[in-house]
This record gives structure tokens, C-alpha cells and sequence, in this order.
């Protein structure tokens, strides 16, 4: 009976000791793992979400562009879909640099001074950064067309520079992209649009099927490219 | 003795349940780990197959205006010859194209430890702080920027996603690094004197700012065809 009782007593601390081992080495290599998840659990989701959408997308644009090379490889002169193809290019990198006027769906948002404090470059920056990353396609500050190369300056007490000219208050934001999207993020808690209400700032926000923004000046003033050498494909 | 020895038994096998109930949690939670650890080779496998396919649609592009440009020179057809021209100095523009020219290279990089006493999103870089520099580049005469790779054009997309920031299409992890092109000496003066850099140093961040000439700034990437992106917008002839 005595013997009995020490054998189970053994058996139990040993099986105790294992245990204990097991759990500490498990909860050591948890805290790695729960470090790796908190920095990118619902991250990595969101990354392999946008990563697949992006790669249907080039999947899809792969497809057409090899079609296309087939038909100019077999036939090259019943249609000259190519001609199309071209102006349609020239048009969209136009467009892209700022050079032309478009119309399209988007926000008109106006902003002034309430009295005490004044609008400031580094306001409307910041409300431009906000459209930006809500996928606009075109944006002008009174209708100066924000480019590539576009600064936002602070001149005055009263105006601001973009593109080399002063502009003066109210600011005419005008934006062609998804007006609810862009709405949704300037209306964020601590967003854009709460911290001019702090400042006590003027603000109406439109939405608009039709806002026309125009072209930049073509004169080399705004889109300069004497400092850059093409580099071919 | 029996009671103690009982006492004992009781208080061992407690302790046992309890460690085998605390190590059945944990093999559960180490499953959900194990999908964290597949998701992150999934989103691997994925970006690799990403760069393989932005390397095929180069190429197919390039093949395009190869056969385009075959045909227009064959043909004669001056009209083709002049469309290819103008598309190559308006995607120039536009920033379609790469380009070669003297600039800065500013490298930034978060805090490496931080001191406790600061909020913790102070020693981070934030996208306000890049798009400081981005002004400031572009105040003084920056003709193209890139960061990470990713070309900023007007437009462009650039947003503080968690640890990362979002550029244009994709999510970059720090160090960041802008490139830009203009007058080296102009645009190094104007970024290592901006309060917002020194503040910057302040917390520990790394500002690594150096002039660079000869070097290559790469082009915006489509993801589309001219059409698609025309889709949304009409041109107003005037």
C-alpha cells in the first residue's frame, strides 16, 4: 500500500513537471505570436484584399493588351483600332499631368476665415491630402489644377500661393472623384472638417454631377521638366 | 498524516488540472497563430505574383508600341509616327515615363526606442510629416518625386495605414524614401532646414537626407487602359 502510494505520488509530480514545462514553453512562443498579430491580424486581411484586387486588375489589363497583340501580329490594316488606342493615351496622360479641362462627378467645398482665425496654406494642404487619399482624379484651390509639381505656400496674412499665383479667400475646393467617399472621410471624428469647426472657419460642402475643373497653364511655369531625361523602357 | 497527505494530493491534482485546462486554451489560441502565419504567406504569395504580373504587362506594353511603331514605319503613316511622338513627351509629362536627373534622396526611419515619456506616435513617421517634405520639395523646384518606388503625381494617394503608409496602390512599410529631382544643393537646404525634420530628429526619428546625381525615378503605374481611366471624367474641349 505504501509502495502504491509513492508510485502515484511520483507519477503525479511528474506529470505535473512535464505540464508545467509544456505551458511555459507555449506561453513563451504565444508572446511571439500575439506580437505578430496585433501589429497585423486585421492588417494582413486588408493587405491580401487589396493585393487581390490589384492583380485581377492587372490580370484582366494582361488579357486585353495580349488580345490587342494578336490582332495587330495577324491583320494590321482592317482596322486601325492602334490610331484610337494612341489618342486615347495621349488624352489620359494629359489629363493625368493636368492639362486638360474635365467634367465629372465630385465635391465643391468652399472655406473661409469666421473672423478670428485665418485660413492658412496649411489648412487647405491638409484638406487636400484628405481628398487625395479618398481616389480623386482631378483637384483645383480656385481653380488653379493641382499637379505633380503643384506647392502650397503660405504668402500672407490673406492669401496663399499655388502654382506661383496668390490666391485669396473664400477657397473654391473642387474635387472630380466618389463625392460620398470623400465626404465620408473629411466628416471623420478628428477629421478635417472637426478641426476647422474648432478654428471657427466658414465651410459648405457640395456635391456636384458636374464639376468642371480646369487645365493647368501649359507655359513651363508649373509643369517644368528641364532638370529631367526620359528614360526608355 | 492522512489528512496532510490528502491535503497534498488534492492541492497537486488541482494544479495539474489547472495547467492541462490552461494548455488546451493555448493549443487552441496557437491555431488561431497558425492563421496569422498562413495569411501572412498568402499575402507573400500574392505580391509575388503582383510583381510578376506589373513585369508582364510592361513588357506586353512595350511589345504594343514595338508592333505599333513597326506598323506606322512600314506604312508610312506619318499620322501613327506623330501619335507615338506626342504619346511619348505627354506621358514624360505626365509622369508615365521614367526619368533621369540630379536631386536628394531623404531616407526616414522611425525612432528606435522610445523613452516613455512621450506619446508613442510621436517617434512615428506620419504621413503629414511626409507630405511636409513633399511641399517643401515641390516649393523648391522638385520636378518629379518618387517614394518607395511609387511616383507622386498630383493626385496621388498617400495615407498613414497603422505601422505602414499607403501610397498610390500599395502599403509600404518604413524606412521611407523620397526621391526628388531638381537643383541637389536648393532642395537639400530647404529639407534639412525645415522645423518639422528638426523636430523630427528631436524624437529620434531618422531624417537621412543626401544629394544624389544621375539618378533614375520611376514612372507612375497603370493598372489600367486609357479608356478605363477616362471612364469616370469627360474631357471638356474648349
Amino acid at each position: 500500500m505504501k509502495a502504491f502510494k509513492t508510485i502515484s505520488l511520483t507519477i503525479v509530480c511528474l506529470l505535473l513537471g512535464v505540464a508545467i514545462a509544456w505551458q511555459y514553453s507555449s506561453v513563451n512562443e504565444n508572446l511571439v505570436l500575439a506580437q505578430y498579430e496585433k501589429k497585423s491580424m486585421s492588417q494582413l486581411v486588408e493587405e491580401l484584399l487589396m493585393e487581390r484586387e490589384n492583380n485581377e486588375k492587372l490580370q484582366s489589363r494582361i488579357q486585353e493588351l495580349q488580345q490587342e497583340i494578336e490582332v495587330l501580329k495577324n491583320d494590321e490594316t482592317t482596322d486601325k483600332q492602334y490610331v484610337e488606342d494612341l489618342k486615347k493615351s495621349v488624352l489620359m496622360a494629359r489629363v493625368m499631368a493636368g492639362l486638360e479641362t474635365v467634367k465629372g462627378t465630385g465635391l465643391v467645398i468652399t472655406v473661409e476665415s469666421g473672423g478670428q482665425i485665418k485660413v492658412r496654406a496649411s489648412h487647405i494642404q491638409e484638406l487636400l491630402n484628405e481628398l487625395k487619399a479618398s481616389d480623386v482624379q482631378a483637384l483645383s484651390v480656385n481653380d488653379e489644377r493641382i499637379v505633380a509639381t503643384s506647392e502650397v505656400r503660405e504668402a500672407g496674412d490673406d492669401y496663399i500661393m499655388i502654382n506661383g499665383r496668390q490666391l485669396v479667400p473664400p477657397y473654391t475646393i473642387k474635387a472630380i472623384g466618389d463625392p460620398d467617399k470623400m465626404e465620408k472621410s473629411l466628416n471623420l471624428m478628428g477629421g478635417v472638417l472637426s478641426k476647422y469647426r474648432v478654428y471657427g472657419f466658414n465651410v459648405t460642402l457640395k456635391k456636384d454631377d458636374n464639376v468642371v475643373i480646369p487645365a493647368v497653364r501649359d507655359d513651363g511655369t508649373v509643369i517644368r521638366t528641364d532638370k529631367l531625361t526620359p528614360v526608355p523602357q | 498524516m492522512a489528512k496532510t497527505y490528502k491535503m497534498l494530493m488534492f492541492m497537486v491534482f488541482l494544479l495539474l488540472g489547472m495547467l492541462i485546462a490552461l494548455q488546451f486554451r493555448g493549443i487552441i489560441n496557437k491555431q488561431d497563430g497558425m492563421s496569422v502565419k498562413e495569411m501572412a504567406s498568402m499575402l507573400e504569395a500574392e505580391e509575388a505574383e503582383g510583381e510578376e504580373l506589373l513585369e508582364r504587362l510592361n513588357d506586353l506594353e512595350a511589345e504594343w508600341s514595338q508592333l505599333v511603331s513597326n506598323i506606322g514605319n512600314r506604312q508610312q503613316d506619318t499620322e501613327v509616327m506623330e501619335l507615338i511622338k506626342q504619346r511619348d513627351y505627354e506621358f514624360f509629362r505626365a509622369g508615365l515615363t521614367s526619368v533621369r536627373g540630379d536631386g536628394v534622396v531623404i531616407t526616414m526611419q522611425d525612432a528606435q526606442s522610445a523613452d516613455g515619456t512621450n506619446d508613442i506616435k510621436d517617434y512615428i513617421v506620419h504621413d503629414g510629416d511626409i507630405n511636409d517634405i513633399l511641399n517643401e520639395l515641390r516649393i523648391n523646384g522638385a520636378q518629379a518625386i518618387s517614394i518607395n518606388g511609387e511616383r507622386i503625381l498630383g493626385t496621388s494617394k498617400l495615407v498613414c495605414a497603422g505601422p505602414t503608409i499607403f501610397l498610390n496602390r500599395n502599403r509600404y512599410p518604413p524606412p521611407y524614401v523620397i526621391k526628388a529631382i531638381g537643383d541637389p544643393d536648393v532642395l537639400y537646404d530647404a529639407v534639412d532646414q525645415l522645423p518639422n525634420v528638426a523636430i523630427m530628429r528631436l524624437y529620434g526619428i531618422r531624417v537621412d537626407i543626401r544629394k544624389e546625381y544621375d539618378m533614375i525615378i520611376e514612372k507612375y503605374q497603370l493598372y489600367e487602359s486609357a479608356d478605363e481611366w477616362l471612364s469616370t471624367l469627360e474631357v471638356v474641349t474648349e
